[in-house]
């Protein structure tokens, strides 16, 4: 027999911890949030990784020196820049690049604010994004689509794209610019 | 590049992909210094790239990078400050409005120093300052030992991966097999795809290699299977790759069960993230 009125308990898992909480405790030198902030950004640092590098082995040495980052120096992110998961792509597309080029890695880009409504840290909301992104990049003419990836995955400099397509340099920069303008607008409608 | 007032916004994109030359990458990044409207777009572009690059195909990282990272942040322990550890610990060991804080609070007493009193400060004050001189000559030491294990660590996880693909290419009970499309009396003569695989069943150590191979469409990758022996088995997937504009490509010791005995290998393509069985046609595959 049960009370009336007294229904079997409810257990509410408890709320993730954000990022700003999390690098906090980095700061303090807590290894466990690093693991957090690891299992909850490593497949999206890993994954733009090996599709710029189309190598595993150094993929993951990209990602690993991501994450040393931020353990090393936690301070050098600040929630001014934007959310964590958006920084995160965004040096890891460049770190990418830099090692496909055999370059030293450049800051300059990852210093500055960046924009995104987007909480990466929620999967409800990567995986929207991702959808959307997807279906929004599919509806782009073939010629921008092409060459908006030879720029962001081959990083491919819009010279070396003229030259490849045979396309003026005049024409493959709008085609970048036009290109992320309507994934901008496919979001905003 | 720019004009005085502003980068152009074709530019501005260009200097978010880090695709402009070092120069305009420099003149723009010192503008951008001083220009807030500039930043803003910027801004606005990098959450765009941010956009685009959530096109890929999420792929999880192998298993042991994990376990590699948390290795690595163990050995680079970071030394805190004792003035800061004890401000972290207080609120747990005695909250302010506690009664334990209060009665541990030291009792104020009204100051007394005399000649004596003041050289105590003063010899008080000379040993706190060696000693905050030895806390921080101690913790650049410790933050140079950090730097140094990190250093050796990544060279020994590198030299032993080397070792271990030289002995999946010079072990002698590796097995070594040529792939090449079927030959057709009717085809001109031309560079065919072909590939070179050595694997060796016991580790489930695997390096292949493959030339000449034709260019993909968008949104497709190359797939490498390993065909074990046995009349019901199925294709284990064992790598995706994608050939340079020279069409060459590789697999390195990419992630299989060891032990597993190889009848053939093949390669098909499939579209981007690959596939748990292959699609047809086979592109190439062992003779």
């Amino acid at each position: 027999m049960s009370r009336v009125g007294e229904g079997p308990a409810i257990v509410t898992p408890p709320a993730p911890e954000k990022d700003a909480e999390l690098l906090a405790r980095v700061q303090r030198g807590d290894e466990r949030a690093m693991a957090v902030l690891f299992d909850r950004y490593s497949k999206i640092v890993y994954s733009i990784s090996l599709r710029v590098l189309r190598d595993t082995a150094a993929a993951e040495d990209v990602m690993q020196e991501i994450f040393m980052q931020i353990w090393r120096k936690p301070e050098s992110f600040v929630s001014a820049k934007g959310s964590l998961g958006g920084w995160l792509t965004v040096v890891a597309r460049n770190r990418s690049i830099d090692t496909l080029r055999r370059k030293r890695p450049s800051d300059q880009v990852e210093e500055l604010n960046l924009a995104s409504a987007f909480d990466l840290a929620e999967d409800s909301e990567r995986n929207l994004l991702m959808e959307r992104a997807r279906a929004g990049v599919v509806k782009l003419p073939p010629e921008q689509r092409k060459t908006l990836e030879m720029a962001f995955f081959d990083g491919l400099t819009h010279a070396e794209i003229a030259e490849m397509t045979g396309d003026p340099l005049g024409t493959v920069k709008t085609r970048i610019r036009s290109a992320l303008l309507t994934l901008r607008k496919g979001f905003q409608a | 590049m720019s004009n005085p007032n502003h980068i152009l916004p074709d530019d501005l994109y260009l200097f978010a992909l880090q695709v402009l030359p070092e120069e305009d990458m420099r003149s723009d990044y010192a503008h951008l210094q001083e220009c807030a409207l500039c930043r803003a777009e910027l801004g606005n572009i990098q959450g765009d790239l941010v956009t685009y690059a959530m096109t890929t195909e999420m792929q999880a990282p192998p298993t042991q990078a994990r376990e590699r990272l948390l290795n690595q942040i163990a050995k680079e322990k970071k030394v805190l400050p004792v003035d800061q550890k004890e401000k972290a610990l207080e609120p747990m060991l005695y909250p302010r409005n506690s009664r334990m804080f209060q009665m541990e609070a030291p009792e104020e007493r009204k100051p007394r120093f005399g000649f004596m009193g003041w050289a105590g400060w003063a010899v008080a004050a000379g040993v706190a300052a060696f000693g905050f001189l030895q806390f921080q000559h101690g913790q650049q030491l410790q933050q140079q030992l950090s730097a140094e294990s990190a250093k050796l660590s990544s060279s020994l996880a590198e030299s032993a991966k080397a070792e271990q693909v030289m002995q999946a290419l010079t072990d002698q009970g590796a097995m070594q097999v040529s792939m090449h499309i079927p030959v057709d009396p009717k085809t001109p003569p031309k560079l065919d795809p072909e590939a070179h695989a050595v694997y060796v069943p016991g580790k489930g150590s695997l390096v292949f290699v493959a030339n000449h191979l034709d260019p993909l469409q968008p949104y497709k990758t190359y797939e490498l299977w390993l065909i074990p022996t046995g009349k019901d088995a199925k294709p284990i997937p064992a790598g995706l790759f994608k050939p340079d504009q020279f069409g060459n490509a590789t697999v390195v010791l990419p992630e299989l069960p060891k032990g597993v005995a190889a009848a053939n290998f093949g390669v098909t393509i499939e579209d981007d993230g690959g596939s748990q069985k292959p699609s047809l046609p086979i592109i190439l595959m062992g003779m």
